[in-house]
């Protein structure tokens, strides 16, 4: 347990307890596991697990375990992609509206998608795809720059110098990206998933302005490349 | 006496008799949670929980309004109407085909939890009434008359009551494309005189009474009074059937969010539409039926928990409606479960991979607790 580090003369003198409701907090004890929100865990029969994971259990019958986050979940439909781009979309926390923005966003692209399946003739059905998280997927990846720029400034000049990304850089990127396309340059009163919906389905196709956007962004590495040997990292 | 054949027009007919040959033999999976069997006044026990499809021209025809948006869309997305054979729905139609229609108008209140299927069920039996070639006096939601209207004008025919032009024009509208055969068959008793220049004489077609409502929007209202009135004096002559179908009837008893001028609240009583059909459901007549729902959903001033029709209906609306025949509709049994869960699959709106799976489907049981509503918001995005 951690040593009371609290201030005050009368109350440094009780001993230190955790309080009754556990809090996720960053500062937990360091002995406290991580909750295994995983099904297939659970069921795997004793017999097969190694000499680690059987380790591995008896120690989680003893520690304490991490309450676990409202975004973890065991459901088999869960995405992690899907809970980030809702996190970012949701604006003062509030993550119901978020949601069903999101899950209306899905079902909008299925239904435009079922349509033009059903009005295609018979040998083009296989190549439309319907499914609305393989086109969220796509989309992002379309979207994703691969190579970024950076300011630096030398001898009293910004240069814009290209720099390499790292993945989680280019997936943020690509979301911001979609959201703020979404939210600025499209007609007041149309509503969010009508346009996000759009947009996916636009940059699934490699259309649309956001894969305009990330051209730029490239054209200009490009264009700076004599820069490059600034970056020190 | 006037025709009892199917009303329906013989292109939906003659689409039906080539439908039905060919479906049984392409696709044999298909009949576990399907049937061929298009008329309603077949549907049995053996029919429970399989869906049966309503041809697109039928649709267009029976229901121009009533049916809830999301079926609409889904309509639209699978490009055809399949509706679900419950066990409440067949009830009511082996009431109906039992009724004695000399005696006075029987009332069934169809009531459950939200989302449990009682505006599909009311929708069946109206399909079941305009097949047989009745009547059929389908209001879509009493609700939509005692909330959000903008233009309430006071009625020349009565000063105490107040008229609203804009819903009763639609609803003249929607009244129109489903009845066409009937509003040229059934004639006007009495002179009525719409204005100074306006009259409609005896023994004229009813149509004519619902052109002037839709021309002169300011006179809806009494049109719809007109129209109500000669039906319900007519019905009990027995030339044709009456199927008055009112979803939402809690709304007629209870309190408005409208208010007058001088911003004293109205009640429902002094609109000119809801004291119409007030007088319309109350069972001093005969030669048809009145089939009722009761609607939480766009209830005003009701707590989102009540559901039995004394909660809704409160104590004047449950002494109007008095003798009346509850019909209570609950969640999927789990054999309609795997049925709409089979349909979903069938039309391809499951997507997601793990949504084929065993844990997808019992995730799925799980979440909605087998509610339709549920389990159709929930596979929306899937």
């Amino acid at each position: 347990m951690a040593a009371p580090s609290a201030a005050g003369l009368g109350r440094r003198l009780r001993a230190w307890l955790p309080r009754i409701m556990p809090v996720r907090w960053s500062r937990y004890d360091p002995s406290y596991l991580e909750p295994e929100v995983n099904k297939e865990f659970y069921q795997k029969p004793l017999e097969k697990l190694t000499e680690e994971e059987r380790e591995q259990m008896e120690l989680k019958a003893v520690q304490p375990i991490k309450a676990a986050p409202p975004t973890l979940s065991s459901s088999v439909f869960s995405d992690p992609m899907i809970s980030k781009f809702t996190n970012m979309m949701m604006k003062s926390g509030n993550k119901i509206l978020a949601r069903s923005l999101m899950s209306q966003t899905l079902e909008a692209i299925k239904r435009k998608q079922l349509e033009k399946y059903h009005k295609a003739p018979e040998n083009e059905k296989e190549t439309i795809e319907c499914n609305p998280y393989v086109i969220f997927h796509q989309a992002l990846k379309n979207c994703q720059p691969i190579i970024g720029i950076s300011n630096i400034t030398k001898g009293g000049k910004t240069y814009q110098v290209p720099v390499p990304l790292t993945d989680n850089r280019k997936r943020f990127l690509a979301m911001k990206w979609l959201i703020t396309e979404c939210r600025e340059n499209k007609h007041r009163r149309t509503m969010m998933p009508e346009k996000l919906s759009q947009e996916l389905l636009l940059a699934f196709n490699n259309e649309g302005p956001v894969i305009k956007k990330k051209h730029i962004l490239h054209k200009m590495a490009e264009a700076n490349r004599a820069y490059a040997h600034f970056r020190w990292w | 006496q006037l025709d009892h054949g199917c009303a329906l027009h013989t292109a939906a007919r003659g689409c039906l008799s080539s439908v039905s040959p060919q479906d049984v033999p392409a696709e044999k999976p298909r009949a576990v949670f399907h049937t061929n069997e298009s008329d309603p006044a077949k549907h049995t026990e053996h029919h429970e929980g399989r869906l049966y499809d309503i041809p697109l021209e039928e649709v267009k025809a029976v229901f121009p309004h009533g049916l809830p948006y999301r079926f609409q869309q889904q309509i639209q997305t699978f490009n055809e109407a399949r509706v679900m054979v419950r066990k409440p729905a067949l009830e009511l139609l082996a009431y109906l085909k039992g009724s004695n229609f000399a005696h006075p108008a029987v009332r069934y209140v169809i009531y459950g939890e939200r989302g449990t299927g009682k505006t599909m069920t009311l929708c069946h039996v109206v399909h079941y009434c305009s097949r047989q070639g009745w009547l059929v006096l389908h209001i879509p939601d009493a609700h939509l008359w005692v909330k959000n209207c903008k233009e309430l004008l006071q009625s020349s025919y009565n000063k105490d009551r107040l008229d609203q032009p804009l819903q009763a024009s639609v609803w003249l509208k929607n009244f129109k494309t489903s009845n066409e055969r009937f509003l040229r068959e059934i004639k006007t008793q009495k002179k009525y005189t719409w204005g100074k220049r306006e009259a409609t004489e005896e023994g004229r077609p009813l149509g004519e009474v619902v052109e002037q409502g839709l021309a002169r929007v300011r006179s809806a209202s009494d049109a719809v009074g007109v129209v109500l009135r000669e039906i319900k004096q007519q019905s009990p002559r027995g030339s044709f059937r009456l199927l008055v179908a009112v979803d939402g009837v809690n709304a007629l008893w209870g309190r408005t969010t409208l208010r007058k001028e001088d911003k004293s609240p109205v009640s429902p009583e002094e609109l000119t539409l809801v004291h119409n059909l007030q007088k319309m459901v109350k069972n001093d007549w005969s030669g048809g039926a009145i089939v009722t729902t009761l609607s939480q959903t766009g209830s005003l001033f009701k707590p989102s928990s009540a559901y039995t029709p004394q909660e809704l209906l409160g104590k004047e609306g449950f002494d109007a409606l008095d003798p009346f025949i509850p019909i209570p509709v609950s969640n999927y049994s789990p054999r309609e479960f795997e049925s709409c869960y089979g349909y979903y699959l069938e039309r391809r709106w499951l997507q997601h991979e793990k949504a084929h799976t065993e844990d997808g489907k019992a995730e799925l049981q799980f979440l909605s607790g087998s509610n339709p509503r549920q389990l159709d918001r929930l596979a929306g995005p899937l």
